[in-house]
């Protein structure tokens, strides 16, 4: 009995001596150096601030911070996550954003998720990713913020439950899911290869949506980029294989990232926000460096003489099939064309359409019963907006045309039942089936 | 890439007649069948993409309210078996052969709510459409200005008669009796 009661006490001491270590931060590995301590002049914000800008636009910082809407860098969008509902915060040079950090405070919040006053950011803002970000990125992005207009917006409140809404049990999470140390490029591999991974794990940061996360949501290493569900749509595997299957090559991979087009279709969801506020303004070599690490290659590739032969069909049943078909000539190929092959500037091609071939039907099965908005992409190019089916197709026609496109054009071996379009139906929000 | 052509038989009943089974090749829009097999041009050719719905027509189901479909950008056989009226089948013919618009064309007549007319086809279908859907479900009369606009939204007008065919739709509406609670 003696002996329990000790155990216990001791336990309940070291249980106590754990949280008080947490909770005072002696537990936290930053990667940030003493270097910038420093404040930087006035000179060298105003001669940084134009990198910046660039480096912001590689790290898509404008697509969380600003809220659909809203004043530029005031923050105020909202994340669904599984603990609940999370506010993106303001960053511009206001009091209510960055106005008073200092260039360390900068520092620390960016790559080791604590803001000032040791205040820890949820790992919805991905500084697990930007931890990798070099010391002159970092200093770029903070004199292009800091010279922002000041916006003197409040920020949203986190609607998190507790315990989430703890911040000092985030210094546990970041024990166990922070990395202790960065990145430092390969010798072995090419500059280009090195640059594009930096642009595409620490800035562009394609890991967050692509790369599945554990029970806390810490992102699985082990798994990375081999694709991920994020708010009922599929981030699709972007590993070398998962882009080849999807219609990819490097240089075509590195076109679609800088234009939001190309014959696997157009970014959509929140990719299309991706391309928008990101991927279209960043330099042409990053994307090609990008496209060649994602493809794990040394040296550029033109693209190929001869395009990827298109998968071949799978067999399904042919009741199925002449439903499905008759569902798609009535209601599909007015617009996507009779053989699949879409309009230019109107409706984007299906028979090689990367939708079709990814292992979740979610993303293709969204568009067919809720539509998708009008969209515009860089140099005039556009696609007009697709109405719904919800009230065209039941979901039972449903299963078929969505089994039908994924065995005629993606080559997948595709079985979905009525069911799973029911379940589909019913993530998608009312008011998108409404009309149409 | 050509296809040969291949015919498909096509039965519908279209303004209360029932039409077919006549040979269709398959692909061809429901627009191009009104138009060309039927002679009832109402239903417009405008974008040809399913944006500016002057080609809408209604399906009718019993027991439910109808709804719009764009005939430019949905094959003629997805109509097969069911009943549809276009922008020729609203008017009421008489027994000396003269017509009685229907109330919402007499109400789009007396607003002087369109100009050149290209769009009124289907701006005649998404209010009758509305006038159907609120005899099924009235709205509150403070919610009648949000549901005309809901309505309508998706039509275009090249003439600017949005705010006329907005008042005709929501006049009908708060004049006739059963459309709207409280």
């Amino acid at each position: 009995m003696r002996k329990i009661l000790l155990a216990a006490a001791g336990l309940a001491l070291g249980g106590a001596a754990l949280i008080g270590l947490l909770a005072s931060g002696a537990l936290e590995r930053s990667v940030v150096s003493r270097a910038v301590e420093t404040p930087l002049g006035a000179d060298q914000i105003r001669a940084l601030a134009p990198r910046g800008a660039a480096v912001a636009a590689a790290a898509d910082c404008y697509a969380c911070h600003t809220a659909r809407g809203g004043a530029p860098w005031a923050g105020g969008t909202p994340f669904e996550t599984p603990f609940g509902t999370i506010h993106a915060t303001n960053i511009s040079p206001s009091p209510e954003g960055i106005g008073g950090w200092s260039r360390a405070e900068f520092h620390r919040a960016l790559r080791d998720g604590v803001a000032p006053g040791g205040r820890h950011l949820y790992p919805a803002m991905p500084y697990t990713s930007y931890r990798g970000m070099t010391e002159g990125d970092v200093d770029a992005l903070y004199a292009y913020l800091i010279t922002r207009e000041k916006m003197p917006v409040a920020n949203r409140p986190n609607g998190l439950a507790f315990p989430f809404d703890q911040r000092w049990t985030l210094s546990a999470w970041n024990l166990l899911n922070l990395p202790a140390a960065v990145a430092v490029p390969d010798p072995t591999r090419s500059d280009l290869w090195n640059r594009g991974r930096y642009v595409a794990e620490a800035l562009g940061h394609c890991g967050e949506c692509h790369t599945p996360r554990n029970l806390m949501q810490g992102l699985r290493g082990e798994a990375a980029l081999t694709g991920a569900v994020i708010e009922g749509l599929e981030a699709p595997d972007i590993t070398p294989a998962g882009l080849a299957r999807m219609g990819f090559a490097p240089a075509s991979l590195a076109r679609f990232m800088g234009t939001g087009l190309s014959a696997q279709g157009g970014a959509t969801h929140q990719m299309f926000e991706v391309v928008h506020y990101s991927t279209r303004h960043m330099a042409r070599a990053d994307l090609a460096a990008m496209a060649a690490y994602l493809f794990d290659r040394d040296a550029p590739e033109a693209d190929p003489a001869v395009p990827a032969a298109a998968p071949a069909p799978t067999p399904l049943a042919a009741a199925g099939s002449d439903r499905a078909q008759a569902s798609y000539d009535g209601l599909c190929a007015g617009c996507h064309g009779a053989q699949g092959e879409g309009i230019p500037h109107v409706s984007v091609a299906l028979r090689t359409n990367a939708g079709l071939r990814t292992a979740s039907p979610a993303s293709v099965v969204r568009a067919v019963l809720a539509g998708l908005p009008a969209q515009t992409f860089p140099g005039g190019e556009r696609m007009d907006a697709m109405p719904g089916f919800a009230a065209d197709l039941d979901d039972a026609a449903l299963a078929d045309l969505t089994n039908w496109m994924r065995t005629e054009w993606g080559g997948q071996a595709s079985t979905l039942g009525p069911q799973d379009m029911a379940a589909i139906r019913a993530a998608i929000a009312p008011r998108h089936a409404a009309r149409n | 890439m050509t296809t040969p052509i291949q015919d498909q038989a096509l039965s519908l009943t279209v303004n209360g007649v029932p039409v077919g089974p006549m040979p269709v090749p398959r692909g061809t829009s429901m627009q191009k069948f009104l138009h060309e097999w039927l002679g009832l041009t109402g239903a417009r050719m405008g974008c040809g993409q399913g944006i500016c719905n002057a080609c809408t027509v209604m399906v009718e189901e019993d027991g439910k309210v109808p709804r719009e479909m764009r005939t430019c950008i949905t094959g003629a056989h997805w109509f097969e078996g069911r009943r549809v009226r276009t922008v020729e089948g609203h008017a009421r013919e008489e027994a000396d052969g003269s017509l009685t618009l229907s109330p919402v064309q007499t109400a789009f007549v007396e607003a002087f709510a369109f100009q050149c007319g290209y769009c009124t086809p289907g701006f005649v279908t998404a209010a009758t459409v509305l006038i159907e859907r609120l005899k099924a479900a009235p709205v509150p009369r403070d919610a009648v200005e949000a549901v005309v606009t809901e309505a309508l939204d998706h039509h275009i007008c090249r003439c600017t008669g949005y705010v006329r065919y907005h008042t005709a739709v929501r006049d009908l509406v708060l004049a006739t009796p059963g459309l709207v609670t409280a």
